[in-house]
């Protein structure tokens, strides 16, 4: 680096720096510079939302239910490193014989006494958890999906939204499609006449530029009249694509870089 | 619920602080072996960090891995963190977005600097807690539409150092432009966000 590293040039790179954004000998240098300088750490805190800000803007999904279980698992399995625990053991040994101590000097009615006292607030409390979660999860479920209402719009609404309409294939005669596509916003996809899906597949839809096919997500699975309506994101990185198509997947959608299963629909995106 | 204090801008930053109060209780139940610890902050974060690992490595199955280890990583940690350093949010956060992009690097066979070696340094800084609950959903609103109103070439560098952890000249190389160009985006880029998140017009 032939560059000279002066609070001008590096006040710049503050805010790439705080959102997570610097890697080398360029995040080295702005980290020192930042313990150092009273203005730069300022603007360094100020800046820091930013990495808050890109971790929560992208699509939000649920994971599987099944991961919160296969987490827990694997905790069980491996229990944390605790420097403490002979300590604890010691402390509770000795709160042992402290109890002892108590029931034989006759005071053990009253330890129970206030155990059980102890037990019923700690029920209510419970009680009370259970009901205030229950009524933010069901806020939040609410807000989730205004949120998720307004991508569609926020897309047909871009100034760069382009139109890509996409015809059936052999597999799919009848079947037809229209892309709203916003590089910036995402692809609002609407499909008819699109078979009904066997267990085990789902439809996926790629941007095909040149020879090369990236995936923009899988669609939601079509109603009973083979009608879908899906927003998925645009993928990062994207080149100009020439085309859009849709693709027959297992569940979990294609299973290489590309579609393996029948193109069902394409249509020229210029 | 840390969503509330972030989806409500008036929400107060005593509700918010509350919050930090819980994730700091769950941490030490961690850290005293109590697996409850664990299951309340999956409970509040995971939706959040699977969305941010599945944005990395764009394979459900990967991001589930990433969520696996990233979990298993605060709990054989929780021990060492420190409330006082940066918030827990803010931790798990960076936790998965290593990881995520650890398995993107893998993935891509390309070999870098040591995984555990720089998850253990954004661990031990502590400048790299974010103070999640103090991001309001308005901030978060404005800086989104920021990066929508940028120029592909300003968000497009923006993106790849984010969500693919690459550098300014992997950046510079991917997208066959010369660095200096690179450097001069990203900055202007990063200055309008910034400018969005203080709720000036960019």
């Amino acid at each position: 680096m032939t560059e000279r590293f002066d609070h001008d040039s590096l006040r710049e790179l503050v805010p790439l720096y705080a959102a997570g954004m610097l890697s080398g000998p360029e995040r080295a240098g702005v980290q020192a510079h930042v313990a150092e300088c009273a203005e730069c750490a300022a603007e360094f805190r100020a800046c820091r939302p930013l990495d808050a800000a890109f971790a929560q803007s992208v699509p939000q999904e649920d994971p599987p239910t099944s991961l919160r279980d296969a987490v827990l698992a694997s905790a069980r399995r491996d229990p944390p490193i605790r420097r403490s625990r002979e300590s604890s053991v010691g402390t509770l040994a000795w709160l042992a014989a402290a109890a002892m101590l108590l029931v034989s000097a006759g005071l053990g009615v009253y330890v129970r006494a206030l155990q059980q006292r102890i037990d019923g607030l700690e029920g209510q409390l419970r009680e009370a958890l259970v009901m205030l979660n229950d009524s933010q999860q069901r806020v939040a479920v609410a807000l989730r999906a205004a949120v998720d209402a307004q991508a569609p719009l926020a897309v047909l609404t871009a100034p760069d939204v382009r139109q890509i309409n996409l015809t059936g294939q052999r597999a799919a005669p009848g079947a037809s499609a229209r892309a709203f596509w916003s590089r910036s916003r995402g692809v609002v996809f609407t499909a008819a006449n699109l078979p009904t899906l066997s267990p085990g597949r789902i439809y996926q839809l790629w941007f095909i530029a040149g020879k090369t096919p990236v995936s923009a997500g899988l669609l939601a699975p079509p109603d009973a009249q083979g009608s879908l309506t899906s927003t998925v994101a645009t993928p990062i990185d994207l080149p100009n694509p020439d085309a859009l198509a849709v693709s027959i997947e297992p569940t979990g959608g294609s299973p290489g870089p590309g579609p393996t299963g029948d193109i069902y629909l394409i249509g020229a995106a210029r | 619920m840390w969503i509330l204090a972030v989806l409500d801008d008036r929400a107060d930053l005593g509700a918010a602080a509350s919050h930090a109060d819980a994730d700091g209780r769950a941490v030490r139940r961690m850290a005293a072996g109590d697996e409850r610890g664990l299951a309340e902050l999956y409970d509040r974060y995971a939706r959040l960090l699977y969305s941010l690992a599945l944005r990395i490595v764009r394979e459900r199955s990967d991001a589930e891995d990433v969520l696996q280890e990233a979990f298993s990583q605060i709990w054989r940690q929780a021990h060492r963190f420190d409330v006082a350093r940066g918030t827990v949010a803010g931790w798990l956060v960076t936790v998965t977005r290593s990881r995520a992009l650890d398995r993107l690097r893998r993935r891509k066979a390309r070999p870098e600097s040591p995984d555990g070696e720089r998850v253990a340094a954004a661990i031990l800084d502590p400048s790299e807690g974010i103070d999640l609950q103090l991001v309001t959903m308005e901030a978060v609103a404005r800086v989104r539409a920021a990066l929508a109103a940028l120029p592909d070439d300003q968000r497009v560098p923006l993106e790849l150092a984010y969500y693919e952890g690459l550098s300014q000249s992997e950046i510079a190389a991917r997208l066959a432009t010369p660095l200096g160009t690179i450097k001069t985006r990203m900055r202007e880029a990063v200055r309008r966000l910034r400018n969005a998140l203080a709720g000036e017009k960019a």
